[in-house]
């Protein structure tokens, strides 16, 4: 026979603690806010967005800024998957949003994109590695910085071109590298383009040459500025930043490991809001923000380039029309 | 004769039953709506039975390495006269609460070219990252704490009393150690060796970061998943839920069979008697 235990007033506490956790919780966990904005953008952008362009925006327009880094592949993929719903989408190559994301077989998930910015390829280092000197003089010019890339024991990394655009640019690099220095034994400092001891993800490779454990690699500028590291910049007619160079950039080309064939071109960074939008006054807010921004951009290591649009001109939102010009053919 | 639900069984029955769904249905999601044929082709290709191996190879090493080095450490931890014990064996928990990004860099500073272990080995050509051995370590790090603990708890249930009897009649503390402690907490060691392989299989982000080459089953499907896409991704992930389903059941079976079953199984006698 079970007797009833009598509630001390300790377990009446607790138990209307209970309650109003309880009742709590669903807000705390389920809770939206109308005022933000959600930004899904390319992973090198992380700390430029991050400490950089989300607080600056957050200041400008009042809009609370949610943003998520992931590669750019990677989040077209989520985006067309619907793994994910940003407002803006923000991608590292203008063919992710063709491939992805246009057009009729992708579910017609982006309409129109416009380029942000440009940015250039840049060898870092740390400037703990015992190379060190060796890469300063290459940065004052007193030595080919390839030079110091053929030094022995010299462990330098780069993107997958599996899975990252700056994994395949980096291959075009060297290719274009070759032939502007008349040296046909710089693309052979790369071995195989899936060369296991170079290639990494981004994150990881920013992780290892900043822990000391690599001593150089091949970044983006814009990450290299927020990350504070000393790094040699390369000529336009090879770091792929320079739109008068696209037909140069253009003789390279890399077919993937999943057979898709992609071909050298200036680094481009465009922006869209994509069908997936669900606050589309932040949204724009934040494309326009951008867009008008160039002193930011400039000082975080981006290029300035025209703001030229691609896909559906009719579909180019109005609030964005006059912040852009000129038309892009990827 | 009618059978009456026990109220508390009832109520517990209810709250259980919902994180009992929260965690089965992400896992059953899995088979709805499957493309058999496409998973078993993508699993057909080179890189993935590659990757297979690579995981299925590394953690075969890994349990080998935990189960020799692991369980003298938990006996020591158990019964050894050890000054400041209990700090010891705080710091055995603390990689099961290091997040995985976290420890692959902690990990990374160690072993990596240029770290305290890694640059006196690298002078000689020896790499401890970015290969098998790195796979490795990482699988060591977040899986040997399991095993560990399982076999300081699984020591330390050991009677005393049987120890003391053995030891009055004679017998060497490796005697006792093989004869009586390791026979009576081997259920438990089994069971830590059984999540410890299954933590292993599945380690990601510390292995992402130490071994991102050559890819693991783990870090393969997140590479697919990066490049083609959930379709790229799900087989991979199918595979891995097919191992640890494996593991467990073979673990099951392993316990039935040798009666060691309370702690592993909740098919063996102790769990199936009803108390009350």
């Amino acid at each position: 026979m079970q007797k009833k235990i009598p509630i001390n007033g300790g377990q009446k506490k607790a138990g209307s603690l209970l309650m109003v956790w309880c009742l709590a919780v669903p807000i705390l966990v389920f809770g939206a806010d109308e005022q933000r904005v959600s930004v899904l953008y390319a992973g090198s952008l992380a700390t430029v967005m991050e400490n950089g362009l989300g607080p600056a925006f957050t200041k400008a327009t009042g809009y609370m800024f949610q943003g998520e880094a992931q590669g750019s592949l990677g989040g077209a993929q989520m985006i067309h998957d619907h793994l994910r719903s940003p407002d803006v989408f923000i991608s590292a190559d203008p063919l992710v949003n063709t491939n992805v994301l246009m057009g009729p077989k992708n579910g017609n998930l982006v309409k129109w994109f416009t380029i942000v910015a440009s940015s250039q390829l840049v060898l870092a280092y740390n400037p703990h590695s015992r190379f060190a000197a060796k890469f300063q003089d290459a940065a004052a010019s007193k030595i080919p910085w390839y030079e110091v890339l053929e030094t022995p024991r010299v462990k330098f990394g780069r993107g997958d071109p599996s899975i990252d655009p700056k994994g395949y640019r980096t291959l075009f690099l060297f290719n274009l590298a070759g032939k502007y220095y008349h040296r046909a034994d710089i693309p052979r400092l790369l071995g195989d383009p899936m060369n296991p001891a170079q290639v990494f993800p981004e994150v990881v490779l920013m992780a290892r040459v900043e822990s000391g454990q690599f001593d150089a690699g091949i970044f983006y500028k814009h990450e290299i500025l927020a990350h504070h590291l000393p790094y040699i910049e390369f000529p336009p007619e090879i770091n792929l930043s320079d739109p008068r160079f696209s037909d140069l950039y253009a003789q390279e080309t890399y077919i993937t490991p999943s057979g898709q064939r992609v071909t050298g071109a200036p680094i481009l960074f465009t922006i869209t809001v994509p069908e997936t939008v669900r606050h589309w006054d932040a949204a724009l807010a934040f494309v326009r923000f951008l867009l008008s921004s160039e002193d930011l951009l400039k000082e975080f290591g981006f290029g300035i380039v025209q703001h030229r649009t691609a896909g559906d001109p009719a579909k180019v939102p109005a609030e964005v029309r006059p912040l852009a010009s000129g038309v892009f053919k990827p | 004769m009618k059978r009456r639900v026990n109220p508390t069984f009832f109520i517990f029955g209810v709250l259980g039953g919902f994180l009992f769904l929260d965690l089965v249905l992400p896992v059953a999601s899995l088979f709805f709506g499957a493309d058999w044929a496409g998973w078993m082709e993508a699993l057909q290709q080179p890189a993935a039975l590659q990757a297979l191996m690579i995981s299925i190879e590394a953690s075969a090493i890994s349990m080998v390495i935990m189960t020799l080095l692991g369980v003298p450490l938990g006996y020591l931890l158990a019964r050894a006269p050890l000054p400041l014990k209990r700090f010891w064996i705080c710091l055995v928990f603390l990689p099961m609460v290091v997040p995985d990004l976290a420890a692959g860099i902690l990990l990374l500073k160690t072993f990596g070219p240029y770290g305290i272990i890694g640059q006196p080995l690298d002078a000689k050509n020896i790499s401890l990252t970015n290969n098998l051995a790195g796979i490795i370590l990482a699988q060591l790090f977040v899986g040997a704490p399991f095993v560990i603990v399982s076999a300081l708890s699984g020591f330390a249930s050991v009677d005393p009393k049987l120890e003391l009897a053995a030891a009055t009649l004679g017998d060497s503390r490796w005697h006792i150690f093989r004869r009586i402690s390791l026979p009576l907490a081997w259920p438990g060691i089994a069971a830590g060796l059984t999540l410890a392989w299954i933590r292993a299989m599945g380690e990601f982000g510390s292995t992402l970061i130490v071994a991102y080459n050559p890819h693991s089953l783990p870090v393969y499907m997140w590479v697919k998943f990066e490049s083609d896409g959930l379709n790229g991704a799900l087989p991979a992930a199918f595979c891995l839920v097919v191992l640890a389903a494996t593991a467990v059941m073979s673990s099951m079976l392993f316990s039935r069979i040798t009666g060691f079953s309370d702690v592993v199984t909740p098919f063996g006698k102790a769990a199936m008697t009803e108390r009350y």
